[in-house]
């Protein structure tokens, strides 16, 4: 089992496609053609953990995945998602978390929520939501009546949004997919209505975890940082991580990325979770009371650095049945390559199969100038 | 194609760049004045709103007559909303009940210790752009010559005024410096 390759089937409709993926595993998955990993130790912890959260509030669940650079943290929240998505939970995934907080997406002040509304990236992730979890969400009504109010594009004369009882979920999606004014309110609804249900597990996955917990690139009129949790989207992610609301069933996992200059990791992240004891941590060290409120009770996993040499095997086969390797691949080449990365999957593949020229001896052809590789 | 007080910005562009196309805009204002009216970085001028376009244009047009921004309230850790049907007007005017009770318990503690609390400074109050800074520029050119200052006697010779050789080059200088140079 553990070093076992597995190929993920993806269609138009799987989180991976749907909801995107982060950079690095774009990149490998279009390089590799589909999406292809390997069964690790962490793996199957982390079906154990789902296992656990299947039945119980995802306040109970939170989990962030640790480890050093490189160490598959981001990867093995790839697995989580399949994992679950296998077995019909509600996936909600956020591969990209800095992109709530990067001043990318429109943003406009709401006197009532006294937040900052980002009503296109809430549009896009009801649109993803349905898209993924269309077969799911049908077999759910609303357990309330929404009466969401008049949105600012609307005319006055329009009459007010109102979502009775007992619609369909997909139908109180689509009311937020008709105006991107409404997606806001109508994203707030929809979790409402899976924090109240239990008949599906909900997963909520957010990667870039890190990028929620530090200053954001938007600025308030007056020119100074809008703080993340006055932001719409990372107030309702970190509203669940920290495990102010809940599901009624399912878990909250997020992964760090070590590799985001833009957004490091924390001052609070490394004292919340508990990173690099190492670390010298000085007193005079800025805290913020806020977030250290909105990481309490998240448990890191921690990711070892290296793979065991099973995993690492797995991994090149992986790549040697893609021919992504210059030469015939052969125990010499992968005990190299694992011993100079020590196990860093990272290191293992990008630095090592992928940088490498080694392999078969060259062939001599008297009838060319010089030897040439066996590409054969 | 967004036209601004007669400046032509490009839709394509990304609006905190576009707004440099203004004479007396550079990074910094363009910048603060995207986050004035909740312009995001990546921003594009064909993605602004009627509202922005119309808030930027009336802003541009007097920035110094501008009301003053007020500062809205934050929504604390535990905050619970008021239902969405509340009618906006309803929570303005309590916003604004709050801001003159704040504003008037300001005033009396100023008071009562005897020091005047100057209004917050914005600095996009005392901007000037266009004809206005021209305008500006040229009167102060025109003040060091009429009251016949080393700099107004090298800015009517058209030669350097901040003390560069003239033996060689200087080319700049004899090109650009003149009284009529900042003329509209």
């Amino acid at each position: 089992m553990i070093g076992k390759p597995t190929v993920i089937p993806v269609h138009k409709t799987h989180p991976f496609v749907a909801f995107g993926t982060p950079k690095p595993s774009l990149l490998e998955n279009r390089i590799l053609s589909q999406p292809t990993t390997i069964i690790r130790q962490a793996t199957l912890d982390m079906a154990k953990v789902v296992e656990f959260a299947k039945d119980k509030p995802s306040s109970a669940t939170r989990v962030c995945y640790t480890g050093d650079t490189g160490a598959g943290k981001s990867h093995l929240l790839q697995q989580t998602i399949q994992h679950c998505y296998a077995q019909k939970w509600i996936v909600i995934s956020i591969p990209r978390a800095f992109a709530t907080v990067n001043s990318t997406t429109p943003h406009t002040y709401d006197l009532r929520t006294r937040t900052y509304l980002q009503p296109e990236f809430a549009y896009q992730t009801l649109q993803r939501i349905l898209t993924v979890n269309e077969a799911q969400l049908s077999t759910l009504s609303s357990l309330q009546t929404y009466d969401l109010g008049r949105a600012a594009s609307v005319p006055p004369t329009e009459k007010p949004l109102t979502i009775p009882a007992g619609s369909p979920l997909p139908d109180l999606i689509q009311e937020g997919l008709n105006d991107s004014a409404d997606a806001p309110l109508v994203l707030d609804a929809l979790m409402t209505e899976l924090q109240a249900q239990e008949q599906h597990p909900v997963l909520l996955a957010i990667d870039d975890f890190q990028a929620l917990f530090a200053r954001t690139l938007y600025l308030d009129p007056h020119f100074t940082a809008i703080q993340s949790y006055h932001l719409s989207m990372p107030r309702l992610l970190m509203q669940f991580a920290s495990g102010q609301r809940s599901f009624g069933r399912g878990a909250v996992f997020g992964a760090l990325t070590t590799t985001n200059s833009q957004f490091p990791i924390s001052n609070d992240v490394y004292l919340a979770l508990d990173l690099d004891a190492e670390r010298w941590a000085s007193p005079y060290d800025k805290h913020h009371k806020p977030m250290q409120e909105y990481l309490k009770g998240i448990l890191p996993l921690h990711i070892p650095t290296g793979m065991t040499p099973t995993e690492a095997a797995g991994l090149f086969e992986i790549w040697m049945g893609r021919n992504a390797l210059f030469a015939d691949g052969n125990d010499a080449l992968f005990l190299s390559k694992y011993t100079d990365s020590n196990g860093n999957p990272r290191n293992f593949v990008w630095n090592g199969l992928l940088r490498s020229l080694e392999g078969s001896p060259l062939v001599i052809d008297r009838r060319k100038p010089y030897p040439q590789y066996n590409l054969a | 194609m967004v036209h601004i007080l007669g400046i032509k910005l490009n839709d394509g562009q990304r609006a905190r760049f576009a707004l440099t196309e203004f004479y007396g805009v550079g990074h910094h204002v363009a910048h603060r004045l995207c986050a004035r009216f909740q312009i995001h970085d990546q921003a594009k001028v064909g993605e602004l709103t009627p509202f922005q376009i119309t808030s930027l244009a009336s802003f541009l047009s007097s920035p110094q007559t501008a009301p003053p921004l007020p500062k809205f309230p934050l929504a604390t850790r535990y905050y619970v909303p008021p239902p969405p049907s509340t009618p906006l007007q309803k929570l303005q005017e309590e916003f604004r009940e709050k801001k003159a009770e704040r504003d008037a318990e300001k005033a009396k503690q100023a008071a009562k210790i005897g020091i005047q609390k100057l209004p917050p400074r914005d600095p996009l109050n005392n901007l000037k752009i266009e004809s206005e800074l021209k305008r500006e520029i040229r009167d102060n050119i025109m003040h060091h010559r009429s009251i016949g200052t080393w700099r107004g006697r090298r800015h009517g010779m058209g030669l350097p005024v901040r003390g560069q050789r003239t033996r060689t080059n200087a080319k700049t200088a004899k090109k650009l410096n003149h009284m009529g140079r900042f003329n509209t």
